[in-house]
């Protein structure tokens, strides 16, 4: 395939969700019409995409497009241009595959909903509008492409406005999220205003090396404006609500592609526009949010009694993981810190699908009300387990090799800086991986374990369809933890090193010779690998002890029934005093840890005070320390 | 002066983010948010235009070194940014229609349900 066809696939990835969008306006009314426009309008994309994996990935290109062929005259970019190297690829992959499995899992989910036309309409152009965001090359675009998905995206959070607050979630959304793209559009111009061009590869020559008063202003501008989309602390308690309130097709896509939208923002403005990732105070500032963010959010999501506002909080936790490993910048640390951010779309996906599979059977995800529904659903189960374990960093799964990455990456760094705070930042992380797998004890406990409550005795497995979105998510989260030497070497060692090579990203976009400047050697050696092949070898032993243990101990339940003997007590694993059935809520499995930290939780409670004006109070805060930050470092 | 213009943009912009903290009315936030854009819109058209500058509009030829114009690009950014304004008061003069049906309030401290 020569690269001059490869060349348009980028504009076709965009142009499908809108066409796509428009079409469902218009012949929507089918519901086979419908559901095919929708399958050849995701499927399509991620087909392209595909495709760009062996020109970009493999052979290092990058596709610059101008639309309407106009390259730059006199050294000014004039038109508007689609600039895709591998960062940009890597996540259009994400969210391509995060889009089409969530369209998959909304033909059975929503079909019990009205309007499902004006619903695939919008899924369709939060799709498009992520998708032009990341593969844009145009600064102004990224703001429109921004405006689209926070629309698409508010307009989903209150589709079903009958929900229990969702109306709510999706004001607050609005008006913190219409806030940070103000910032986002004052930030463009400001920068316009000093170099007199939009195009992201002449902004990221000239920008660097001459700031002005504006421009660090910009940089504290595009900065909270990002950061609003990424739902990092303090933006966090509009994910919380924008999620719970969702339809959890949704959720996967706020989750999966929103909050990734935002960390391809901040990767854009740090390490190519402002280039600023150089400076010790910038890693530390990332780090912080990051550390910060996993933290403050795994702790929140402990004390929550919602199924989906506690996935949500811990999205928001696994995207501190993220900008931590970004924050690092070190190859390594780009490297876990992407791998990381692919895996969070799957399990984070496959989680909230879980939980969506249950409000379809149940009608609710209140935990407290929820229970043994392993015995009605066990093939849900058996996918949210291997989600859970995945998010909880157990091996073999996902989530424990890019956490292992991380953690690596975090000590590496401490090692050459002398910096024993990076060291701190692995241990924040592994605290924060234990309580992610606390609390997913918790959730299996009081959703899928335990007693069946009377009213969901008639509960059913949910559709295929369901199930096999779900399975596609599952069996992804397995492969990407059992072959991380692929997945680094084929996807994020590709985009790592696109992010160390601005002088290449600025150069294929504005011509050779436009600026000389040389990649660093970028380093993603491991101090200690590790083989997941073994510890699935120890997973399954495992898991056969204990499928042997059991059904030995049965057999002998049923043996003694027969003699009616009461000596059951005295048996090895099997005995003890008969026991009265209790059901243990959600809130009560790990009361004495919650008691302990009673302040910390209640003073934690009391600052999400769910008023919009906090929420926007904390974002004004945030803007005027950047602001701060901007004036006095940069 | 076209200094005035920079003072009033910024102006506008921290009036709207201080009507957004501090009003409890939600159509006062609404309001707040228009008037940030607008503050934006006054600053984009701000940083485009030379005093003096003619209309940015030629036909082919007639574009010489001396041309003294606008720059047309801002105007174009602020024509988009006014749309989306317009998009933004109207999706969320929507959502405050239908949470005062379902919540029989606009007060901001009364709608929240969903915290801690």
């Amino acid at each position: 395939m020569s690269t001059e066809f490869v060349r348009h696939f980028p504009i076709f990835a965009i142009m499908l969700y809108f066409l796509g969008a428009f079409l469902i306006v218009m012949l929507g009314k089918v519901r086979a019409l419908r559901h095919g426009i929708a399958f050849v309008a995701t499927a399509g994309p991620l087909a392209l995409l595909i495709a760009l994996v062996k020109p970009i990935m493999i052979d290092g290109g990058i596709i610059a497009y101008w639309m309407g062929n106009r390259v730059p005259a006199g050294g000014y970019a004039i038109g508007i241009a689609l600039e895709v190297d591998a960062l940009g690829l890597f996540f259009g992959l994400l969210i391509a595959t995060a889009v089409f499995v969530s369209c998959l899992y909304s033909f059975r989910y929503m079909e019990r909903d009205d309007n499902v036309p004006q619903y695939y309409t919008l899924f369709l152009m939060l799709a498009g509008g992520v998708m032009g965001l990341v593969l844009s090359g145009d600064l102004f675009n990224m703001f429109i492409m921004v405006e689209i998905l926070t629309f698409a995206a508010v307009a989903l959070t209150a589709f079903r406005n009958r929900a229990n607050g969702a109306l709510e979630a999706a004001f607050k959304y609005l008006v913190v999220g219409c806030m940070g793209s103000t910032c986002i559009l004052a930030g463009t111009i400001l920068l316009y205003a000093q170099a007199r061009t939009l195009n992201f590869a002449q902004l990221s020559a000239l920008i660097p090396g001459n700031l002005g008063t504006s421009t660090k202003l910009a940089f504290a501008l595009l900065f909270i404006g990002f950061s609003t989309k990424a739902f990092i602390v303090p933006f966090h308690p509009l994910a919380a609500d924008a999620h719970g309130a969702a339809p959890a097709s949704i959720s996967v896509l706020i989750s999966g592609v929103l909050t990734k939208s935002g960390i391809y923002g901040l990767i854009r403005l740090t390490y190519f526009l402002f280039q600023t990732m150089e400076l010790g105070t910038m890693q530390f500032w990332l780090v912080f949010l990051g550390s910060v963010s996993m933290f403050v959010c795994v702790t929140m999501a402990l004390a929550q009694h919602d199924f989906k506002r506690l996935l949500a909080f811990h999205s928001i936790s696994q995207i501190g993981y993220v900008l931590t490993a970004v924050g690092l910048a070190t190859g390594l640390g780009v490297s876990a810190g992407l791998y990381h951010a692919m895996n969070h779309t799957l399990f984070k996906g496959l989680l909230f699908l879980a939980a969506g599979a249950v409000l379809h059977e149940t009608g609710t995800t209140d935990l407290n009300r929820l229970g043994g529904l392993a015995k009605k659903m066990p093939h849900t189960t058996a996918l949210f387990l291997i989600g859970a374990a995945s998010i909880s960093g157990i091996p073999p799964f996902n989530g424990f090799a890019s956490k292992w990455m991380i953690y690596q990456a975090a000590y590496q760094k401490a090692a050459e800086t002398g910096n024993i705070g990076f060291a701190l930042v692995t241990i924040i992380a592994l605290v924060t991986s234990t309580l992610t797998l606390a609390s997913f004890v918790k959730v299996s406990q009081s959703v899928f374990f335990g007693r069946l409550p009377k009213e969901y005795e008639k509960v059913q497995e949910v559709p295929f369809g369901m199930r096999f979105a779900m399975g596609i998510l599952a069996l992804l989260c397995i492969l990407t933890g059992l072959f991380p030497g692929l997945v680094t070497k084929y996807l994020t060692e590709p985009a790592a090193r696109a992010v160390f090579s601005v002088g290449t990203y600025i150069n294929s976009m504005m011509g050779e010779g436009t600026i000389i400047l040389q990649n660093p050697v970028v380093n993603f050696a491991q101090a200690g690998v590790w083989s997941p092949i073994n510890w699935l070898f120890l997973l399954i032993i495992a898991l056969l002890a204990i499928t042997i243990v059991a059904i030995s101990g049965k057999y002998d339940r049923v043996r003694e029934m027969n003699a009616e003997k009461p000596e059951g007590k005295y048996d090895l694993f099997f005995g003890g005093e008969e026991s009265v059935y209790s059901q243990v809520g959600g809130e009560d499995l790990f009361w004495g840890f919650k008691h302990n930290w009673r302040h910390y939780f209640g003073f934690m409670h009391e600052l999400h005070s769910g008023v919009v004006n906090d929420y926007a109070l904390w974002a004004v805060v945030a803007l005027a320390l950047a602001i701060v930050y901007a004036t006095i470092v940069l | 002066m076209i200094v005035f213009n920079y003072i009033a943009s910024f102006f506008l912009i921290v009036l709207g983010f201080y009507c957004i903290v501090v009003k409890y009315n939600l159509v006062k936030t609404v309001i707040g948010l228009s008037i940030a854009d607008y503050g934006v819109n006054l600053l984009i058209i701000t940083i485009g235009f030379n005093p003096g500058g003619t209309a940015p509009i030629f036909t082919p030829g007639e574009l010489t070194q001396a041309s003294y114009f606008v720059d047309p690009i801002p105007q174009a950014l602020t024509l988009t940014s006014i749309v989306i304004g317009a998009c933004v008061t109207a999706m969320s003069l929507a959502l405050v229609i239908k949470l005062k049906e379902s919540y029989g309030t606009l007060d901001t401290r009364e709608i929240r349900r969903l915290r801690g």
